[in-house]
């Protein structure tokens, strides 16, 4: 997903100042024609059209997802410099409901898989319960990272916790 | 005065000019600084040098506070100097200004450097109370303190450009060209550069007033912890103040585009509907967007989540759409000669458009899930930042001290810009790639997997500081030959 992601991106950009590096090398050729503001026109309305597409393609289902009645809840809770969980073994293809909160300043719980990629993330405040849906897809060992910074053993702040196939 | 007068050409000396030059001396030496801090960062992630996890943060929180104020300076400085070719500025104001700037940054970094204050330039509450044992309650404080100071001097500034600007244009409507694109009245209508200093100057006092207010209340929490405030709260208040003043940066330094680039092209930067149109978008835009930042505060209203990630698109409309595509229209076929000023602020533009494009990926929920607090978000503020307003700092600098007899770029000049470019690019990529590797932003010390990036990325920075340092050193030897 994130390689997906990456490359729409540089993709993007590329194509973007390729054509802006276009127009603007060429300080000895002709002006721009006298349509130039129609064409702006169509490229700011073109924006639009896309902005609308995508925000309607992207928001339509809601990217937080609730849980469902049979979601596992796990609680965590999290501190200078710890992460405390109900369970350190999660079955395989269930849904999970966790329930992140802490007990001083804001932390990060970032979920990272077995090969180190980051697949699901969200914001622990204190006073505050945060949830996120999940539901693992692949076995094996996974940790929680600390992605806001909250002092000086923010990097260490990390966890491990198993998910297992179900027999 | 219709739509179409030529603002942009040089008339006389500027009375501001020596006060600006000083300025663009102070955020040209503390880019290069806090660069060198940025290097050092990236070093040490490689595992290239040893560094001290608490010495780290300190660099971090000492980095983003430095840049943030060298990009407010610069730009305040680029706004300045422009805006008192249309308007009759009081130097006293502006000394009086960088005295409060000048007097927070001894504070900040005293409460760094010496009271060991590494909470991160974005202060979020409760960190700067509960510091783990790191820093004491007065370093806090002092550096809350150095911020509030920064904000009365900007306070100061923005009210003598109101006063000024509603004075000469019939009121703030006037000075945002609003009657002329609301009310069709097309009677002085204000030139681009202040219709820009009245945008900027009604969103950033909003933005510094809502830092100022979760300012005092982290000051009151720190001598009084039994004082608490509503963490979620002050990250509203936090983020919609730390968005709004680093985006008016950029947003005061374009105002050296609008002017420059057409003494060089011969075609004036115009305030037409189209463009005051972009700019009242703008004033609106960069107040909502704030909210792709709570994109992972799941107790925020959902409909703040689809705000921020409809605007944070939205936004680019008219940076895109209106200020870098007339960009490319007014240069193409035009003439235009590149020297190292116009080819930096160019650059400039072309950097913060392309910057926001992975910004707005970000902005979306289901992105910000996987990329929100990754290397992702450097990644992309550092491309519209180090390619953008710090470009532009560098074009504006290196135009007050133009030997106007050199029109061409000379071969270490050229040599120079594309050291910066190269560098400046590969350094944001790797951060954009190192994202994508799910790599967090902000730890001191890195997994072996993620080092091989940190060491591409320290390359490519040491590029970035080196043609720094010559602009730098161009800058003050420009200084000196024209103070002969």
């Amino acid at each position: 997903m994130q390689l997906s992601i990456l490359l729409i991106t540089l993709g993007l950009m590329g194509v973007a100042g390729w054509l802006i590096l276009r127009a603007v090398w060429a300080t000895e050729g002709p002006s721009a024609p006298k349509t130039i503001n129609r064409t702006r026109s169509c490229f700011l309305w073109g924006m639009i059209a896309v902005g609308v597409v995508i925000s309607v393609g992207s928001l339509r289902e809601w990217p937080h997802t609730s849980a469902a009645d049979d979601a596992l809840i796990v609680n965590i809770t999290s501190g200078q410099w710890w992460w405390e969980t109900d369970t350190t073994e999660i079955p395989l293809g269930q849904q999970v409901e966790f329930r992140v909160t802490t007990e001083d300043v804001n932390h990060g719980l970032g979920i990272y898989d077995p090969d180190m990629n980051l697949v699901v993330q969200v914001q622990a405040m204190p006073t505050y319960t945060n949830k996120v849906v999940h539901t693992f897809d692949k076995a094996g060992q996974y940790q929680i990272l600390c992605m806001e910074l909250c002092g000086i053993a923010h990097h260490d702040m990390t966890y491990d916790f198993e998910v297992l196939e179900q027999n | 005065m219709s739509a179409t007068d030529v603002h942009s050409a040089e008339s006389g000396p500027n009375p501001q000019e020596a006060l600006v030059k000083f300025t663009m001396l102070l955020g040209g030496v503390v880019f290069l600084l806090m660069m060198v801090f940025g290097l050092i960062m990236r070093v040490a992630q490689g595992d290239l040098i040893s560094l001290d996890p608490e010495i780290f943060y300190l660099l971090l929180t000492a980095h983003g506070a430095g840049m943030v104020g060298s990009a407010a300076l610069s730009g305040a400085a680029i706004l300045w100097f422009f805006s008192a070719r249309h308007l009759n500025l009081r130097s006293s104001i502006y000394i009086a200004f960088l005295g409060l700037f000048l007097a927070g940054v001894v504070l900040i970094l005293g409460s760094i450097f010496i009271g060991g204050y590494g909470g991160a330039w974005t202060f979020l509450f409760p960190l700067p109370a509960m510091s783990g044992g790191l820093w004491e309650a007065w370093a806090g404080v002092m550096f809350c303190v150095g911020y509030l100071l920064i904000g009365v001097g900007f306070l100061l500034y923005y009210l003598e450009l109101g006063l000024k600007i509603a004075s000469r244009y019939n009121g703030l409507l006037g000075g945002l060209g609003w009657r002329y694109l609301f009310a069709n009245n097309s009677t002085d209508v204000p030139p681009p550069t202040i219709v820009a200093a009245s945008s900027v100057l009604v969103f950033n006092t909003i933005g510094i007033v809502f830092g100022a207010a979760v300012l005092a209340a982290s000051i009151v929490n720190l001598l009084l912890p039994s004082f608490e405030v509503d963490p979620l709260l002050a990250k509203n208040a936090i983020y919609f103040f730390g968005h709004v003043f680093i985006n008016a940066t950029i947003y005061m330094a374009i105002t050296a585009v609008y002017e420059i680039l057409p003494d060089y092209t011969g075609r004036p930067w115009k305030s037409t509907k189209l463009f005051i149109g972009a700019w009242a978008a703008v004033v609106v835009f960069v107040q909502a967007v704030y909210f792709h930042h709570l994109l992972q505060d799941v107790n925020m209203p959902a409909w703040t989540m689809a705000v921020g990630q409809i605007v944070s698109y939205a936004s680019g409309v008219p940076l895109i759409g209106v200020t870098v595509f007339s960009l490319a229209v007014y240069i193409k076929g035009s003439g235009l000669k590149w020297d190292l000023p116009i080819s930096l602020l160019t650059l400039g533009v072309v950097g913060w458009g392309l910057g926001s494009i992975p910004a707005m990926v970000d902005g979306m929920v289901s992105v910000n899930k996987l990329m929100h607090n990754t290397q992702w978000v450097p990644g992309h503020f550092h491309t519209y930042l180090l390619l953008g307003e710090v470009a532009m700092a560098f074009g504006f600098a290196a135009w007050l001290v133009r030997d106007k007899a050199v029109t061409i770029l000379s071969n270490l000049d050229r040599l120079v810009f594309r050291a910066y470019v190269f560098g400046g690019a590969g350094f944001v990529l790797i951060f954009l790639w190192s994202g994508a590797s799910s790599i967090p932003r902000r730890w001191a010390v890195h997994y072996e997997q993620w080092q091989l990036q940190s060491q591409l990325a320290s390359g490519f920075a040491l590029i970035v500081v080196l043609a720094t340092l010559v602009l730098v050193v161009r800058y003050v030897a420009g200084l000196a030959r024209r103070s002969q």
